[in-house]
């Protein structure tokens, strides 16, 4: 044999050698030991190209050609198990890793705003879509704008101690309001039309407390003054307002009523959302579901705070947040509202 | 208002079901609440009378009652009522028969006696509430015959709700007025002419005070056989929820109903000197009224008297002394009208609202006066044989002048935003009874004393409007303007929506307060919140004054949230407090409250429970100020209840305090029923929003790298981890950006009383990277101002 064919018999053994143990090797520190040992300084490969130089030229040239594909086969093994042996131990991580999707997330706090402050914001927002500015005031109130420059007769009832709070030591001058009105009064005292504002606020009477009467509870009024405001305008406004509140396709009505600071008033009904008119329990079998009061702004306020009549016309409306925010989720008993607990107060999520 | 739908037939025309009319009236502006058929389902009830009553022997409280519907046949039931006499009418539901809500009537023992059917109460029947004895009916009730249309049962009645300017409809005729303007239809006016008869009147009427009784009439009427009513008008007081009493007492009742003037019988016998004396009462002055209370009168309450003394209580309750009984002979007929604003304060003052004072209340008509007299005076003639005295006492020394109100057509339109001609207005008008004149541009009215409601202009536009129907008016908008919420409106509901974003539930609680509550949080006597509003007229104890703190009513919220088992609450509240002004208001201002207790964070499978405390609220707290980016907060020790002593801070912004943080102090969580460690903060509102910045304007993040380093200082333990940080601060400007404290550390090795404080450091300079050299001479800067200001040692 001569030694050209012996060294050719070597590299084909030491390729196969080597393809062998990289096929074998079950992670990297083991292909590694595997490339060492074949392509290393002492491995047959190195060994075979040290001894080409010993060969003539021909039997160098197709020794040393058959060296270089040897390497190249075993390279490539090299490459193509690393790529598997990295594949596969990125496997195995993630299988290491597997978290069980079903357990809980950490617990991150959701806090809410109160549902009648839901109410409040939601109306509220309504109106200043329309063109409406907030407009606040105090709630222990002088007697004589919560009651005399609202038209109400001296011996009205309303007035009398049974119903309404006053603070001690004013001789009855000072109350607690019993509506938001006396800031329309307040406003239109402060400056000259035109006019559109709501009122939140809370307001106080004696009622003894029940599922639909507080001794304090929470009122919404609107007001809107201007040149040629009519009780069309005040209608369309509150079918706007109800449609938004309570649903897109139902029908409001005004039934005609009695304030002594509105002339006309109305009270407006909105078609029970629950039965579409039919008749249920939420409106009491009669298909509509009492809103809110209502009407044009009576002359007398008008010369109360010195707006002339005949040039400036306007409408006002009142509502309880209480009871729009009971229609709207449906609660029965409005006490609900002031109790806090957190099982009722959690159903309405995070803030709005 | 109840309104029986045969009985105002005697008035108006209509030939629309209940439910239509009903509905005609609801949309016009008098409500209607319900529509009843009381008697709808009853079946089987007969007129009997009464043969014979034995007690039952086998029960003190029961009797066993003869009865017959008819000649021949007679029957023995078991009643628990002895309210009648032999020879009286009553209701005898027989065997088989139906009462209302499906009640059948069966033949069955009763404490070993047999009673074949049951005689009923008006309760019992479906008319009124009225449970206090059998149902006596008229002696002319035919034998036999079914109650139900005896008393006309199964008529419908309409449930009005009247508005409280239109006390003409709380009157038959009134509604009737109503129907016929809203069906177009004509209205009736009963019968008032009196029969002539040869009495002459002895009555005499003294009004004193004539603004308090403008107008009084008087009528005289002898012979008057009192006994019980015919069964018609029985029947009209019971569809109108009225117990019949006597023919007398039923007529005056009548009439009130029928239109709407309330009137008083007196027994002439009893009125000295048959002379009616209409003054102010003495204070203290005594007058038993027909209810039998005994009342104490006060200088402003009108009384009837006779010259020796009050008899009756005027527009409100008559007196016992003078009431009408079965031995009247002779009556005084009273038909007056009293000042409106008078009788709502004697009826308010006495706690007496009555059917009269409340038509008084509400402006009686004075053309009505002589009316309701003769009305009434004709049917006493007829149906208790009196002989009326045809003078008529008729005091009115001003006449009430019928207003006059013109109303421009025009302005209806402009009002309501609809065009109704002026002849369609003009004649809804005068179908309310108005008298109307035409002319172009101007409709002229007259009022009818009966409509003191109406005004002046406004007031008729109202009336065309209801007549023409508010659903003719279409939905437009008016102008506008331009809506927005002002920077502070937004910024308290910035800080609701924060407040909510980091976990916290709003609430909301009463303003109401008491002396109590803030013994309960352990304010001292001379703590600001314990000057509080107080009520005139508080309705409990727990309400006597306006709330200076919203700790208690969150604390409350909070121990009902813990009671009913939900134990972790963290709930706020921004609301107005009240306190006591020299101006003609009390001062009212916002805070914003926060109560916690429980965990703040559950135990879990990979986190332990952390419980709020100080700590924890501080971090709410700062979070809140850094939201709304206000800067230098400091927050200094405060010790005062309803804080605990050591372990609570005042939060001070630009050197005035705005509030308070911390633990409750523990009897404070006691006298809550919160638990241990319960945690707060309040803050005033108006000062943290007029804190916050505007619009914000800020520095592009930087190009250049930083310098990052923790320093780790050993300090005696007294000395505040604030004052350490104010001091790195100070010396390591302008380079340093942030100083971020992130461990403190007590142990053996670092000595008795001693403690570390380690902080994270970023440097920078603007216009380029800060070298070693230069962060090296900062950090000895620090370390040498922090050793010289607070005694601190740089830890190993």
């Amino acid at each position: 044999m001569t030694e050209a064919a012996e060294l050719e018999r070597q590299l084909v053994a030491a390729q196969a050698e080597a393809l062998a143990a990289i096929e074998a090797a079950g992670d990297l520190t083991a292909l590694e030991e595997a490339r060492v040992r074949a392509l290393g300084r002492k491995a047959p490969l190195a060994r075979a190209r040290a001894a080409l130089g010993t060969l003539d030229e021909q039997a160098r040239r197709a020794v040393g050609r058959l060296a270089n594909d040897v390497q190249g086969a075993i390279e490539a093994a090299l490459t193509a198990k690393r790529e598997r042996l990295a594949e596969s131990e990125l496997k195995q991580r993630f299988e290491r890793e597997r978290a069980d999707v079903t357990l809980p997330g950490d617990a991150v706090a959701v806090g809410g705003v109160h549902p009648l402050t839901r109410t409040v914001w939601e109306i509220v927002d309504i109106f200043i879509g329309l063109g409406y500015s907030v407009a606040e005031g105090p709630e222990a109130e002088l007697s004589v704008l919560n009651f005399d420059a609202l038209n109400t007769p001296p011996e009205h009832p309303s007035k009398s101690p049974a119903d309404t709070f006053y603070v001690a030591g004013t001789n009855e001058e000072v109350c607690l309001r019993t509506q938001t009105s006396p800031v329309q009064i307040r406003v239109m005292e402060s400056r000259p039309p035109p006019v559109y504002v709501v009122s939140p606020g809370r307001t106080y009477r004696r009622d003894a407390e029940d599922a639909t009467h507080l001794m304090q509870f929470f009122q919404i009024e609107g007001l809107a003054v201007d040149e040629g405001v009519t009780m069309a305008d005040l209608k369309g406004t509150l079918e706007l307002f109800a449609r938004q509140v309570f649903g897109k396709d139902l029908d409001i009505r005004l039934r005609p009523h009695h304030f002594p600071f509105t002339e006309p008033s109305a009270e407006m009904d909105v078609q029970c959302f629950n039965c579409r008119g039919a008749g249920c329990r939420v409106c009491k079998q009669e298909g509509w579901i009492e809103i809110l009061g209502c009407g044009m702004v009576h002359p007398a306020l008008f010369e109360w705070v010195g707006y002339d009549p005949e040039r400036y016309s306007g409408f006002a409306f009142g509502m309880g947040a209480e009871r729009i925010a009971a229609l709207a989720h449906g609660v029965t008993d409005i006490r609900h509202f002031y109790e806090n607990d957190l099982r009722l107060l959690t159903q309405f999520g995070g803030p709005p | 208002m109840r309104v029986s739908l045969s009985w105002l037939r005697d008035y108006v025309d209509f030939d629309v079901t209940p439910e239509q009319l009903g509905e005609r009236l609801n949309l016009s502006g008098t409500k209607l609440e319900t529509i009843t058929r009381p008697a709808a389902d009853v079946r089987g009830v007969v007129v009997a009378e009464v043969l014979a009553i034995e007690d039952h022997p086998g029960a003190d409280n029961l009797t066993l009652v003869e009865v017959s519907a008819g000649e021949g046949h007679s029957q023995r039931v078991v009643c628990g009522a002895r309210n009648f006499r032999i020879g009286d009418r009553v209701p005898l539901a027989t065997v088989g028969a139906r009462l209302p809500g499906g009640v059948e009537i069966a033949e069955r023992k009763i404490r070993g006696q047999s009673s074949a059917g049951m005689l009923c109460s008006a309760m019992e029947l479906g008319i009124s509430k009225d449970h206090s004895g059998i149902l006596v009916l008229p002696p002319d009730a035919p034998l036999g015959a079914d109650v139900v249309s005896v008393l006309g049962l199964d008529d419908a009645i309409l449930e009005l709700e009247i508005t409280p300017n239109r006390g003409d409809c709380l009157s038959m005729i009134g509604i009737a007025r109503e129907v016929a303007a809203l069906l177009g239809t004509e209205l009736r006016l009963p019968d008032a002419t009196v029969p002539a008869a040869s009495v002459d009147s002895p009555v005499v009427v003294r009004v004193e005070d004539t603004q308090g009784c403008p107008r009084y009439l008087a009528r005289y009427m002898e012979d008057v056989s009192v006994r019980p009513s015919p069964v018609w008008l029985v029947a009209r007081l019971l569809a109108a929820g009225i117990r019949p009493i006597s023919n007398v007492v039923d007529v005056t009742n009548y009439v009130l109903l029928e239109t709407g003037h309330p009137l008083h019988a007196f027994d002439a016998a009893k009125v000295a000197q048959a002379t009616i004396v209409v003054r102010r009462a003495e204070d203290g002055e005594l007058l038993r009224t027909l209810d039998g209370v005994e009342r104490k009168l006060v200088a402003d309450d009108l009384v009837i008297a006779d010259p020796e003394r009050a008899i009756a209580l005027a527009g409100v309750m008559g007196g016992e002394g003078t009431e009408v009984s079965r031995d009247t002979e002779a009556v005084i007929l009273e038909s007056a009208l009293f000042d409106h604003a008078s009788i709502a304060y004697s009826a308010r003052r006495h706690g007496l609202r009555t059917e009269a004072s409340m038509r008084f209340e509400r402006r009686a008509d004075p053309e009505n006066v002589p009316f309701a007299a003769g009305r009434a005076a004709r049917l006493l003639a007829e149906i208790a044989y009196a002989r009326v005295a045809p003078e008529v006492t008729d005091v009115y020394p001003v006449e009430v002048r019928r207003a006059r109100i013109t109303l421009r057509p025009q302005r209806t339109k402009r009002l309501l935003g609809i065009d109704i001609p002026a002849e369609a207005q003009a004649g809804y008008l005068r179908a309310l009874g108005l008298e109307v004149t035409t002319a172009p541009g101007r409709i002229d009215v007259v009022v009818p004393t009966f409509r003191p409601d109406l005004e002046r202009e406004a007031d008729l536009v109202e009336e065309v409007a209801r007549l023409a129907g508010f659903d003719l008016l279409p939905s437009t908008l008016p102008p506008g303007a331009a809506g927005a919420l002002t920077p502070a409106q937004a910024a308290v509901r910035r800080c609701a929506r924060l407040l909510a974003g980091m976990g916290l539930q709003e609430a909301w609680t009463t303003s109401f307060a008491s002396p109590a509550e803030l013994d309960a949080l352990g304010l001292s006597p001379d703590h600001p919140a314990r000057v509080q509003v107080a009520l005139m007229n508080p309705m409990t104890e727990d309400a006597t004054t306006l709330r200076t703190t919203l700790l208690p009513g969150l604390l409350r919220s909070a121990a009902r949230n813990v009671a009913r088992r939900v134990p972790d609450v963290a709930l706020f509240e921004i609301a107005s407090v009240y306190e006591p002004s020299e101006r003609e208001l009390p001062a009212e201002s916002q805070l914003l409250a926060a109560a916690f207790c429980g965990a703040r964070q559950l135990k879990s499978w990979r986190a332990e429970r952390k419980e709020w405390d100080l700590f924890s609220v501080k971090g709410v707290v700062e979070a809140l100020l850094r939201a709304l980016r206000i800067g230098g907060a400091a927050f200094e020790p405060y010790g005062a209840r309803p804080f605990h002593p050591t372990r609570a801070a005042r939060l001070v912004l630009a050197g005035e305090p705005v509030g308070v943080l911390g633990e409750l102090h523990p009897e404070t969580c006691d006298a809550f029923d919160v638990p241990q460690g319960t945690a707060a903060f309040e803050l005033a509102l108006e000062p943290l929003i007029a804190a916050c910045p505007g619009k914000p304007v800020v520095e592009e993040p930087p190009r250049l790298p930083g310098v990052y380093f923790d320093l780790a200082f050993i300090v005696d333990r007294a000395v505040p981890a604030g004052r350490i940080e104010e001091v790195v601060r100070l010396a390591g400007r302008p380079e340093v950006v942030s100083v971020r404290l992130f461990d403190v550390y007590e142990g053996e090795q670092l000595g008795e009383g001693r403690k570390s404080i380690a902080f994270a450091l970023e440097l920078r300079a603007p216009d380029r990277t800060l070298t070693d050299d230069e962060a090296a001479a900062v950090r000895a800067r620090i370390v040498r101002a922090v050793a010289e200001r607070t005694g601190a040692e740089l830890r190993g």
